[in-house]
Order: C-alpha cells, then structure tokens, then sequence
C-alpha cells in the first residue's frame, strides 16, 4: 500500500513524503520552507553599522550568531582588529549561546521523541524491553532503566525536560551578563564588543558556568544509553536518518591572538579555531583551509522562488586573493524574490541550495567535534585533545569527580549519532568556554582590558568608501554559518547569509541531488508498528528531520517560522 | 499537548480563585525570527511550564497550541483551529502573533505567497493550497477573548516592515483594523521589544487572567495598547548609567562603565523596561552590560533609530546641559562622598590608625570646617537632641566619645607620638 503524501510538518519547514508503509519506505521527499521574511533584501541599501542588529534578527532561537557573522563580515571588509579582550568575550558569549542551544534541542524538541509518551505510543514492543534494560551510564545520570530515562523525558512533567530548560535559562543569563539580552544581543560592534566588563562579570559567568559541567556528564551519558538500547532493540535504527559522511563546518570562536579580522590571513587564523574549519567528503578529511571553503561555497536556486541573477556578468571573478568564484558564489549572488505556486518539478520553496564542490553537505555542531578530531590541528588545551579519530575531553570536578570523556568519530551518521554528537558537544562547547574564563583573568591580570578596536566615533570615521568585501565564518547551534558583504562608497551593496538549516533544508540543485533532509528521510526505514493507517505518526521520519536540529527560523534567514515539531498527518494527494 | 499531559490535567488544576479551568492559546508565526518564542520559555514568572500544566494556583491550565512547543502527533495541529472557528472548543481562546504579517496581495500578483501555515483542501476539487498565517487571523480574531501580539514585529510591524521589503510587513493591530474588538470587547494587546522580554509576557498573560478569574486588578493598557505598568517609563529612568547621565559623564569608548548617549543610545525617549526587569531572571539587561539602546520596543523600530551607533541628533541640547550641571555636582558629590568614607572615629583621631593609612589623604582645615559645618547643618533639627532623659535605657551603658580618651587607645594619635617618641 501506498500513501501518497503521508506527512507534512507545518510551520516554516514542510516536508512532502511519499511513504510506503507495507514495505516500510520513504519512496519521495520535498522539503519546503514556505516562509520569506527578507532580512537580506533590507540590508540593501544601508549604512554597515546597521548590519549587526538587522542581520541578528533573521533568527531568534540562534540568537546571537548572526550578530556576530555579521561583525566578522563587517570588520573583514572595514579593517578593523578586535583587541584580545574583545575576541574573549565573543567566545565566552558564543560558548554560552551552546549552552542554551544544545539542551533546548535535546530535551525540549528531540528529547519527547524518545520519551515514554512517545514510545509508548509509536512502538509499544520498546516498553518491556525499556524497562528491563539496565542504564550503563547511571552512574552519571542516575536513572536505572531505559524506562526511567524515557519517563524523564516526557514534556513538561519529566525531570530532563525541567532540567534541559532550566539550564537554558542559565546559559542565557550568562549570555545576557555580557551581551544585555538574548536573542538579539546588544552590545557587538564591528571590531569587538561594547561590554562593559568587570570581575563581577567574569566570576558572575563563570559561576554560572561551573554548574554545567556535572549537567554535561549526565547529558553525555543519557544520550549514549538512548544510541545503544535503540541500536540492541533493532539494528535497523542505525539506518534512521542515515546519510553520507559528507560534512562541512567553517571553525568556531577564535584564537584572540591570532584572529587579526584579514581575509590574507584567514587559512592561519582558521586553523588557530578552538574547533578547527574543515570538510569532510566520504569520511575523509578534505581541507582545513577557509580559503577553500569559500572558493566551493555555491548557492543555487532551480527549486527556489527567486530569479535567476547569472547573466554573463559576474562581479567577482576571483576572491581578493586571486582564488577563482563560480556565478553562483554568495560574493556574486543576488536575492531576487519572486513568489510562484508550489510546483516539485519547478520551485517549490523559500530555501535556496547551497553546495560545496557541487557537492550535498551537512552542516552541525557536531561537525565540529568531527573536523577537531580529524585535523589534530586545535590550539593545545587543557581540556581536551584530538586523536585523529576521537576527541578526549577532561571534565573538571564539580560534584563528580573529574572524569575523561571520549567521543568517536561514528561510523554511520545517523539520527541518534547527531543527537549524540550534539550531547558530546554540549560538553565541548563549555570547555572552550573555560578555556576562555582562564583567557579573560589572564587578560584582565595584565590589564588588557580594551574591549574593541576603535571608538563610536573613529567608527564612524573610519566607514570605508572604496569597494570591499567581506565574510564572516561563524557558527551556530546548527553548524555553519556564514554573511557574505559587499560594501562601496560606505554602504552594503550585497549581503548573503547562508545558514546551517538552509544547507540542511536545501531542495534539489540542478545536478539532482537532494538535500540532507530529503536524503536522510529517503535512507529512513519505517519502523514504526502501524495498526491503522491513520495512526501513523511517522516518528521515524520525524526523528531522521529533527536530528539535523532543523530550526527553521533560520533555514530560511529569508523566511521564517519555525521549523519543526509539528507533524501533521494527512492522506490526501497533493504531492505531483 | 493535552493527551501527554493526562496525568498532570486528571491532578485538580481547576482553580478555586476562579471561574476558568482552561484556556486555549493559539500561536501564530508571521514573519519572525522566532526570538519572542525563546523568551517566553526563559520567562519565570511566572514560567511556561506552570502556565501548561496549570500549576500556578489561580491561573487556569493554558492549552497551547504552538507551531515549535506543540507536541501533538495524534490530532493534527489545525485540527484545534478548526474546532476554535466552529465554537466547539467548550473554553475561551486567545491568539497570539508573533512576526509580521506579510501582505499576500503583493505575493498573490506572481501566484505564490510569503508566509504560509499549512496546507488546506480548497475549491470545487478539493486541491490543496497554501493557507497563509494572515488567514488564520482574519478568522479565528473576531471570537478570540483576546488577542496579542508579541514582539515589535508583531506589535508594530518591526524590522520585516523595515524600509527596502517587498513583503509589505504589518503590524497584528493594523491589520484588524480601526474596528477590531476581541470578544472581550479589547483591541490588540501590545507586548513589544526585539525580542521582549518573556516575563514582560507572561505576566500580561497572567494579569488578563488574574482580571478574568476575578479576583485581579482590570490591567491597564496605554494609548497603543501596550500593559501599562510596563511600558510606562523610559529605559532611562531605570538604567544603571543613568547618574552618569545626570552627572554629565559619557562613555567614550566601547566598554566604558559611563552613560552611552554618545556611543547612540535613545535610552531618555524609549518606552522599555529592560533596566529594572532585566533580559532573564533579573539578569542582564541592554545598559546592564554596556549596549545602547537601539529602541526596539518602538513602533518607529529600526527605521527611526538607523544608522544605529550613531549618536542621537536630540541628545546635543541635553548632554551640554548635564555637562554644565555635572561639572557642578560632581565636586560637590565627590567632597561629601569623601567626607562619608571616613569613619568618625578617624575624625576624632585626626588620623587612619590602620594599614591602609597611607592611602588616606587628612582633610585639610578647609575642607574640615567645610564638614563641621555640614554636620551642623545635618543635625540642625535631630529629634535626637531633644531635651528628654532616655528612661528606657540604664545610664552606665552609654558610650560618650570623648576625643582627649579616644586619642589614647589602640591607634590613637597621642599614643602613636608616645611610642614613635619612644623608639
Ligand atoms: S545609557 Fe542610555 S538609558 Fe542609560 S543613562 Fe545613558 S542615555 Fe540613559
Ligand atoms: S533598552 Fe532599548 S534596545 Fe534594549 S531592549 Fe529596551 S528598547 Fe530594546
């Protein structure tokens, strides 16, 4: 039997699956983002200094990535070098923005995935099983049974549910203490920051941030037991949401000495990331270099309701170092909306198509631990160290004692691996975080305590008036993240964003291939027991989707909404 | 939502201060960024999840329906609205908005839209079309008890109606129109910022409530629409620089502890709580932690703000006059604030008898007559000189300072010249 669509997700991502449930396979995929907002077409037009507070509002649940892309695109373009201190605390704040995002995720949107309520309902065959299977990590988690873990997860009522959200609201403090507010942060500036930074901050931060570490122990450790009873219960689960190993991440937060804001020197700087920039085709490491990354960087719009802008007349042939551009790179893109009727062999979606070396990649804050792992190259820690295929990271004692903890580079990238990684990287992201606690008191014993490179009016001053170009490689609770700029006679006369959810949401591009979405929910095995047709609830395609933490909000930095969490089931046909 | 939360509504949620048990709330997204959603589940007071299982006494349990917090997999997520429209929900609902609203007639001339919220059948033949979140609104208003917008793209159109869009993004109230009533007989309720702060939210949720359950004050609402008691002060009134300001004190530099004005912020005309509510828990805020306000909870949000960093035209007249105020009150401040970091004891002393003497400077005969004059003035109608015998106290337990004693003890300065003379 075939339903011929069988379930959508509204809001601002809606998934067009043709599945069929007797032979328990997902045949035909469209992922739509049916939402436009505009923020590049705004930027248009304006003064540079308006570019990080509007480019911040293109999401509100990454909310303080694009801000900071934005100052690294903007300062690129200007010139202008953050002061030590000022790079500190863009991290500091970054490493907390994980902290909200990571558990938001986990416990507030994928976590009732693989609750009681859920399994109880999806695939009773679970329960029994769930609560004789005897948690190998209660040690750190302290739950017994699957079945337990899996009561904690209920929505609202279960204890990692309270807990996910309570440690959402911390991490936003500590974000707040040094950015005013979260989303929408307050105080980025092109080359550095406006806190006003004290002791008080930093020890307010970072007491804040001592909590998290016996929080990521227990995190690690509930999403490693939930990986491994589902693969003993059915191997099968490994083929959920599986896609190719093809993986792209540009770094995240930044070496405050070596960082100098150039595009000259960003291979040098790139490599100097606390999390190093790489691509992974295949499983194998292909570069490290932003350079690189950038000369791939492509994005398409056959599917997309745009217009076309090739036309014969490219406006950068080279990057400013004499590396070739295709057309179709973001320096030489143009957004030209135009609405149309959903058509799957036309357009059908706000999203465009980004490629790298024509390639289908997949961006997550998990491509970060596997790029660190893989290039060795990470600036020495004291917190944690690559080995080429793992990451081994040093937990500091809180309540628990210190502990080592190892993350694996896995072998199959599936949906519970993402959740997984995305655990491990919780665990990473706050001892970068550290790292960068022990930087500030080191800077602040020095007294080095400037927090940006020019004042508001030398800012002001300094508005280049000849043509430049930008970009910011940032990162966000999804992976990738880049702004491209074009500036001349001191305002923006191009901006592009290309976020994580649109590479991952992505439709087709015009060789073919299909998205990470679409390609995860095609490799997804249904297996799910279905009495009725009209239960099915079509939670394994769900989990595949909502691994890739698909905030759609972002996916569309054009449109908006939201992504995600609704399923809506229906069996009537619209899909062509 | 409601079928995971069976054990926690079969609990009794029903209210004793009232006569609601449930509420429904539609959510809608316009164009937004998703950012007053995050807020909202920051908010503590009170927070998302007492309001969703009712477990905030007073308040009835709301049963939200959300496009991200919406866990239901069983009914789909339109399935409620359906019922709201048909009046079949037994309870009364409210809509929220959050993001602008796109004008489609712009979307609708190229046969596509901007902002759509599912699928529909619709027509003679029953095809399916995009249903785009205006719809929903136009629809479901009219019987909601009330209806809010959240955020300032939402409450005034915000950054998607900023100058340059081609979606033509409105406000919620703008677009219900002149008449627009909710069937509690309200227009638009406004709870604005970029993004809001969540319990700015949550408590106007609450105070609705706490009126409609009928033990609460009638919240009031200001000439747009926004919760009074919120929006009804500047940013600066509250702000943590705001004595800089008055002192004439300006922050030059990026991270500088002094009032932002000229690093451009529009704190003195900005209707916004931030500084006494702070972002979370009481914690940050934008002045807080050094960024200038860029006035995001206005209605001329950001177009009448931009360029942002630059310093607000306005603030010229006023930031020269607090200079010359400043220059005056900063020294006479700073003699007092002098004067009242010295305990008596190193008065009558004449001297800081403790390690960190070195660092302190003895008044000069100026400055003292200045401070004994001061006192004067201070104690010149101090009920506690009056005339009357303390009978509730024994005479042997007060303590009269006596300088020629006070001079003799530990650190005083006649036995300091005693035992330098001795050595
Ligand atoms: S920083 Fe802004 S709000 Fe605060 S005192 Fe100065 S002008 Fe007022
Ligand atoms: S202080 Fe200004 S920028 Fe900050 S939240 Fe309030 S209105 Fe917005």
């Amino acid at each position: 039997m075939s339903m011929d669509p069988v379930t959508r997700i509204a809001g601002a991502l809606a998934l067009h699956v043709t599945a069929d449930l007797s032979e328990g396979r997902h045949l035909n995929v469209h992922s739509q983002a049916p939402l436009f907002r505009g923020y590049e077409v705004i930027l248009m037009d304006r003064d540079p200094r308006d570019a990080i507070f509007v480019a911040s509002r293109a999401c509100g649940v990454c909310g303080g990535v694009h801000s900071h892309a934005a100052a690294y695109a903007v300062e690129m373009a200007w010139g202008l070098q953050p002061p030590p201190l000022g790079t500190v605390i863009r991290n500091l704040g970054e490493a907390a923005e994980m902290g909200y995002d990571n558990p938001l995720h986990l416990y507030l949107l994928a976590g009732p995935d693989y609750s009681e309520a859920v399994v109880k309902r999806t695939n009773p065959e679970l329960w029994p099983k769930a609560e004789k299977w005897s948690c190998p990590g209660q040690n750190f988690h302290g739950f017994d049974t699957m079945a337990d873990l899996m009561a904690a997860l209920n929505p609202l009522t279960g204890e990692l549910y309270r807990e996910g959200l309570h440690f959402t609201r911390v991490a936003r403090e500590q974000f707040s203490l040094l950015h005013g507010k979260y989303p929408h942060p307050q105080t980025i500036v092109p080359g550095g920051v406006s806190t006003t930074f004290t002791l008080q901050t930093l020890n307010e931060f970072q007491s804040r941030l001592s909590a998290t570490f016996d929080y990521a122990q227990r995190m690690v450790a509930v999403w490693d037991d939930i990986s491994e009873f589902f693969y003993e219960a059915d191997e099968r689960y490994k083929q959920v949401g599986a896609r190719r190993a093809n993986l792209i991440d540009p770094g995240y937060w930044d070496d405050p000495y070596a960082y100098d804001a150039t595009y000259a020197n960003c291979n040098e700087w790139g490599e100097q990331r606390p999390s190093t920039p790489g691509v992974v085709i295949d499983g194998e490491l292909v570069t490290t270099r932003l350079t690189d990354m950038n000369m791939g960087l492509e994005e398409f719009v056959e599917h997309s309701w745009y217009d076309e802008w090739v036309d014969g007349d490219q406006r950068y042939d080279t990057d400013p170092l004499g590396n070739p551009l295709s057309p179709y790179h973001p320096w030489n893109k143009r957004t030209l909306p135009r609405p149309g009727a959903k058509d799957f062999r036309g357009k059908y979606t706000w999203a465009c198509t980004p490629r790298w070396d024509r390639q289908t990649v997949e961006a997550g804050a998990y491509a970060r631990l596997l790029m660190t792992a893989l290039a060795q190259k990470h600036p020495p820690s004291d917190f944690y160290e690559a080995t080429g295929h793992s990451l081994r990271m040093r937990v500091p004692k809180g309540m628990q004692p210190e502990a080592e903890f190892e993350w694996d580079v896995p072998e199959v990238w599936n949906a519970f691996e993402r959740n997984r990684g995305r655990a491990y990287h919780y665990l990473f992201s706050q001892l970068v975080s550290l790292q960068n606690v022990v930087l500030a008191h080191q800077l602040l014993k020095r007294g080095e305590d400037r927090v940006a490179a020019v004042n508001d009016k030398e800012l002001e001053r300094r508005i280049p008036k000849d043509e430049r170009l930008g970009v910011g490689w940032w990162g966000a609770g999804r992976g990738w993240l880049t702004h491209h700029c074009v500036l001349d006679q001191g305002k923006i006369v191009n901006y592009q964003i290309c976020t994580p959810s649109t590479i991952n949401a992505s439709p087709r591009d015009p060789f073919d291939q299909p998205g990470a979405y679409e390609e995860s929910v095609l490799n997804t095995p249904i297996l799910e027991r279905i009495a009725e047709p009209n239960d099915y609830t079509g939670i394994d395609m769900v989990r595949a989707v909502r691994s890739f933490d698909p905030c759609m909000p972002c996916t569309t930095h054009l449109h908006t909404g939201h992504g995600t969490i609704v399923r809506e089931i229906n069996t009537c046909a619209c899909d062509g | 939502m409601e079928e995971y939360l069976d054990p926690v509504s079969k609990g009794s949620h029903v209210s004793r201060l009232g006569p609601l048990d449930k509420v429904h709330a539609f959510w809608f997204s316009g164009m937004s960024c998703d950012g007053c959603t995050v807020t909202v589940t920051g908010a503590t007071t009170p927070s998302i999840e007492d309001l969703l299982t009712g477990s905030h006494p007073g308040l009835p349990q709301i049963v939200l329906h959300h496009p991200v917090v919406n866990l239901e997999s069983g009914p789909n997520f339109l399935r409620a609205h359906e019922r709201a429209l048909r009046g079949e929900l037994n309870a009364p609902y409210v809509i929220i908005l959050e993001g602008s609203i796109t004008d489609e007639t712009a979307a609708m001339e190229t046969g596509g839209y901007w902002a759509g919220n599912g699928d529909e059948p619709w027509g003679a033949d029953g095809e399916e079309r995009a249903v785009t979140a205006d719809e929903w609104i136009a629809r479901l208003a009219p019987g909601a008890a009330a209806s809010i917008a959240i955020g300032t793209c939402a409450t005034w159109g915000g950054i998607p109606s900023a100058d340059g869009n081609p979606t033509g993004a409105m406000s919620m109230m703008d677009f219900l129109g002149q008449d627009y009533r909710s069937a509690f007989g309200l227009p638009v309720v406004n709870v604005p910022g970029c993004a809001p702060i969540g319990d700015n939210f949550n408590e106007t949720v609450a105070a609705i409530l706490y009126f409609l359950q009928g033990f609460g004050p009638l919240p009031e609402f200001d000439e747009i629409g926004r919760p009074a008691w919120l929006f009804g002060e500047t940013v600066h009134r509250h702000c943590v620089r705001g004595a800089y300001y008055e002192e004439g004190s300006y922050a030059q530099e990026f991270g500088d502890p002094e009032c932002l004005v000229e690093i451009g912020c529009w704190g003195p005309v900005v209707n916004c709580n931030i500084t006494s509510r702070g972002a979370i828990n009481h914690v940050g805020g934008c002045m807080n932690a050094g960024g200038a306000c860029i006035g995001c909870t206005m209605p001329g949000f950001p177009d009448k703000f931009t360029p942002f960093y630059k310093v607000p035209p306005g603030s010229a007249v006023s930031t020269a006059a607090s200079r010359i105020l400043g220059s005056l009150i900063r020294p006479m401040r700073l003699y007092t604030n002098e004067h009242l970091n010295r305990e008596v004891r190193w008065d009558l002393h004449h001297d800081v008898p403790s390690g960190w003497a070195r660092g302190k400077q003895e008044p000069g005969r100026l400055k003292e007559a200045g401070h004994r004059i001061y006192d004067k003035l201070r104690r010149s109608n101090d009920t506690g000189k009056a005339d009357v015998a303390p009978w509730g106290k024994r005479h042997e337990w007060t303590y009269e300072r006596d300088p020629a004693r006070e001079r003799t003890l530990p650190g005083g300065t006649d036995r300091n010249t005693a035992e330098r003379g001795a050595e």
